[in-house]
């Protein structure tokens, strides 16, 4: 019998594909598959792969995945890192650009 | 390695995103879409028509096309139950 972790896992990944198919003409849909999504992760204990950890915002769910539901900008005031703003809930999420020669 | 929901494992896996097509049990008007939402006694399913509707799970007979090509017919009521308890076991009802 499969794991539930297993299909936990490629039930998340199917989720983050659908979002990101039907994100541009109804990012409602795409919002409620991130947050099944986010859903199905803590009910099994499994974390979202990597490559889809930075499409949303972990505050309400909202995919980045169209122009106009994020902001990022560069600043190197403390270290150099990269700042993503959620422009739907005002989530700030930034990221450390260690390795400044290949991001 | 297993990729991708095989007809026995429909039951867990998950549906937003495949195409089915809904016979109700009564006989009546039959649908063709693909899944986009789900809840714990309903489907909300993307017409080819363009309409989006739900259909309650207990009245209906489904049959879900998995990525690789099958089908899957499955009753309604086997499915109830909201799609993150669904995951952790429910039955062994097929």
């Amino acid at each position: 019998m499969p794991d539930i972790r297993r299909i936990a896992v490629e039930r998340v990944a199917r989720l983050m594909e659908f979002a990101e198919r039907h994100a541009s003409e109804r990012p409602e849909l795409a919002r409620d598959a991130v947050l099944l999504a986010m859903r199905i992760a803590r009910k099994a204990r499994v974390r979202i792969p990597y490559r889809y950890r930075r499409l949303f915002c972990r505050k309400c769910g909202t995919p980045f995945l169209t122009p106009g539901s994020l902001r990022v900008r560069v600043r190197a005031r403390r270290s150099t890192h990269v700042v993503i703003t959620c422009l739907r809930c005002g989530y700030v999420k930034r990221i450390p650009a260690l390795r400044e020669k290949t991001k | 390695m297993v990729k991708g929901p095989t007809a026995k494992s429909i039951l867990r896996h998950e549906f937003l995103g495949l195409r089915v097509r809904a016979e109700p049990r009564g006989g009546g008007m039959v649908h063709e879409g693909e899944v986009v939402g789900e809840t714990r006694n309903m489907l909300r399913i993307l017409r080819d028509d363009g309409r989006i509707i739900m259909l309650p799970k207990n009245s209906y007979t489904f049959i879900f096309t998995l990525p690789r090509g099958e089908k899957v017919k499955v009753e309604g009521w086997a499915i109830i139950g909201r799609p993150e308890e669904r995951l952790k076991k429910r039955y062994r009802r097929w």
